[in-house]
């Protein structure tokens, strides 16, 4: 069996899960408390493979994060990853990669010394031909349906009720605060881009949301949240700052409607993170 | 005067074994004359009343500072009172008084270690830094001193801080590196706490203090001085250092990809506009052939630690490949160490391992020249967080990350005394 070896990450790695080119290649690869627990066991056998596959499964982990946060359109349900308990991937050059696996996940907006951890079974599926990751996931329950429903609901008032236009520079700023009164923005905000970084997660590439750079529009004079505004991704391993683009629309218990425009290409003068305006 | 030699000792065991104070006032009572003394000693010596003696005076006519138990109170109004003793009640209540002073000790803990007012919680501006880098120097000059080792393209000065407790020798050394990537802030203040936290525990801790009776450290909070001044005035997710392309209109080389191991490998870039863009040529960035000139000069290195954020990891040589380094085993075994060391205070779990493999590879990078020049005990941290705040960590975490990191590194600093080669 070959070990898998990851291309480079620059300029900008296509979706392709790599293998033997000229081989069907299937890698079954079993790892048990992989991932994000501190110290994981490595495979004695194969530690290269271990960490390779630790890598994957991590990826699958994100990708699968970002749909069900979508999915779920609660910006109150919100979840992160806690760690990645086993998983097992097939590589097929052609189609791409399949990877089940089980992580346990925690709220993103957990109280200090809260500790719910909800458990979530996933089959992901990188495909070559399609950009977007297919995902099939399952989750415990972290919040009652009840209470997530009153969290949302409550969140939404407080949106109501603030003032427009938002006047918004930074979230968080660049010391790391968030005023607490925009904290709904933020978190509404980071419900927005899990739908982008969902499409964008590969098994190479993953997101983090580093931050709200402006506000575009904030209209809340309907029932739902019109909100408009534009985002930085933090884009590894390539290191690179993306601004999206992120349009949404949304109401407590409806489907989240998302569309978004991120900037790909570099350009020259964008490259290495933007200037401000 | 025995009297009041008398008054001076300290009676009450029984304050002495309590913790708490709830109720508890103290008592500024006067004694005029030899007989108002003999009552007032009756009533401190008396077992029944349970008093503690704070301030007794060498002179007499001063007054006499008396801790009260709550459950005393009464009675020992009554006492007074039927003597006809003149009294004040000083403080009210002793346990609010000792709860609010705590609650500003930590207040200030979290503010300031220096008599400068630098508050160690707080980001701060490259002159500050250099500043309080200057201060600590001031402080400390049998231990520390601040140390021109060149400059930055921008021609600002690379300021490194070198601990020694002993001159004129080129005793082994660690090389402690921060702020390589500007946008990294986490590092640079991690990196200013843990300079004053050297100075200050010398000779105050075992560990430390050994560790600097064997060798020398040498601290480089900013590596990025231009990168970091940019972060704070024009992007604050600038990561490479400002130097000119020829040709291109992207400025900046990844500092991190331009060392000279495996240069322009894997996991770097030859477009300058990227992120990770290895520069033309290995140290080709003044601020990397610095640090590459001065460690080499120096000849006696033993462990090269560099500080960056985020994602709470410990990693080993090799980047720039996914074979297996030579002392793997033995640093894996250390970094598990470290990173439990640093678990111990907050829970902060950080994964372990080689980074081509934990991370991603990265070829260029400064742990693994290290390593391959003969600096066995090379380490990065990736310092918190996970990707919650990401880049902009919030101040108020600054230093909880810098006393559980500090602990990663005392873990290694002592390996490395305990196995120097």
């Amino acid at each position: 069996m070959q070990p898998r070896r990851q291309p480079p990450p620059a300029p900008r790695p296509r979706g392709n899960c790599p293998g033997a080119p000229l081989l069907a290649l299937l890698l079954l690869l079993v790892l048990r408390g992989a991932a994000a627990a501190p110290a994981g066991p490595q495979d004695p056998r194969r530690p290269q493979d271990a960490g390779l596959s630790r890598g994957l499964l991590q990826q699958a982990a994100r990708a699968a994060l970002h749909f069900l946060n979508f999915r779920a359109g609660s910006p109150s349900a919100l979840r992160a990853l806690a760690a990645v308990q086993e998983g097992r991937a097939s590589v097929n050059p052609k189609e791409g990669c399949k990877v089940d696996l089980v992580f346990s996940t925690e709220r993103y907006n957990s109280e200090e010394g809260e500790e719910h951890l909800g458990n979530c079974s996933a089959r992901v599926f990188f495909k070559t031909q399609k950009p977007r990751p297919a995902i099939n996931v399952t989750c415990t329950r972290l919040l009652g349906k009840r209470k997530r429903q009153q969290e949302d609901y409550l969140l939404y008032k407080q949106m109501k009720q603030l003032k427009t236009p938002v006047d918004v520079v930074s979230i968080p700023d660049s010391h790391g605060h968030i005023d607490p009164s925009l904290k709904p923005i933020w978190d509404l905000a980071f419900l927005g881009s899990s739908y982008v970084m969902w499409e964008k997660t590969t098994q190479f590439l993953h997101y983090y949301l580093a931050q709200l750079t402006s506000v575009k529009q904030w209209k809340t004079d309907d029932d739902e949240i019109d909100f408009d505004y534009t985002v930085l991704l933090h884009e590894f391993s390539t290191q690179e700052i993306i601004p999206c683009r992120i349009h949404l629309v949304w109401y407590p218990g409806k489907p989240l409607k998302v569309k978004y425009h991120c900037q790909e290409l570099q350009t020259p003068e964008e490259a290495s993170g933007t200037e401000e305006g | 005067m025995r009297w009041i030699l008398f008054f001076g000792a300290l009676i009450g065991t029984s304050i002495c074994g309590r913790e708490k104070f709830f109720g508890d006032q103290v008592f500024r009572i006067n004694a005029r004359n030899g007989d108002e003394i003999s009552k007032l000693s009756q009533l401190v010596n008396s077992d029944n009343f349970k008093l503690n003696v704070w301030q007794s005076p060498s002179t007499f006519g001063r007054p006499v500072d008396v801790l009260v138990p709550s459950v005393s109170l009464q009675l020992v109004k009554s006492f007074l009172a039927s003597q006809g003793l003149n009294y004040s009640v000083t403080i009210e209540d002793l346990q609010g008084l000792l709860d609010n002073e705590d609650e500003e000790m930590q207040h200030n803990e979290g503010q300031e270690r220096s008599g400068n007012n630098f508050n160690y919680g707080a980001y701060h501006s490259l002159e500050a830094i250099y500043r309080e880098m200057d201060s600590i120097a001031a402080d400390f000059p049998d231990l520390a001193s601040r140390v021109r080792i060149g400059h930055s393209f921008e021609n600002r000065p690379l300021y490194v801080l070198k601990f020694s407790t002993r001159e004129g020798e080129r005793r082994p050394a660690i090389w402690l590196n921060a702020g390589i990537h500007s946008r990294e802030w986490i590092s640079q203040a991690t990196a200013i706490w843990t300079a004053r936290k050297i100075v200050s525990d010398y000779q105050k801790y075992p560990a430390i203090t050994s560790i600097l009776e064997r060798m020398d450290i040498f601290l480089l909070p900013v590596a990025n001085p231009d990168g970091y001044v940019y972060s704070q005035t024009k992007n604050r997710f600038w990561r490479k250092t400002r130097s000119l392309n020829p040709g291109s209109p992207c400025i900046g080389t990844d500092a991190n990809r331009n060392w000279n191991a495996s240069f322009a490998g894997k996991g770097a870039s030859d477009n300058p506009c990227s992120e990770v863009y290895h520069g033309p040529h290995p140290n080709s960035e003044v601020e990397v052939k610095s640090v590459v000139d001065f460690i080499q000069k120096h000849g006696n290195f033993k462990c090269f630690i560099d500080l960056h954020s985020y994602s709470q990891l410990l990693l080993y040589p090799y980047g720039y490949t996914v074979k297996k380094a030579p002392d793997a085993d033995e640093l894996d075994v250390v970094a598990k160490r470290a990173a439990k060391a640093l678990a111990s205070l907050s829970g902060t779990e950080y994964q372990v391992g080689p980074t081509a493999t934990t991370i991603y590879p990265a070829s260029g990078s400064s742990p693994d020249w290290a390593y391959d020049n003969g600096i066995k005990y090379a380490f990065t941290f990736e310092l918190r967080d996970t990707g919650h705040y990401g880049f902009l960590l919030p101040a108020s975490q600054i230093i909880p990350t810098a006393e559980e990191t500090w602990l990663g590194l005392r873990t290694i600093m002592e390996h490395v005394r305990d196995h120097l080669y």
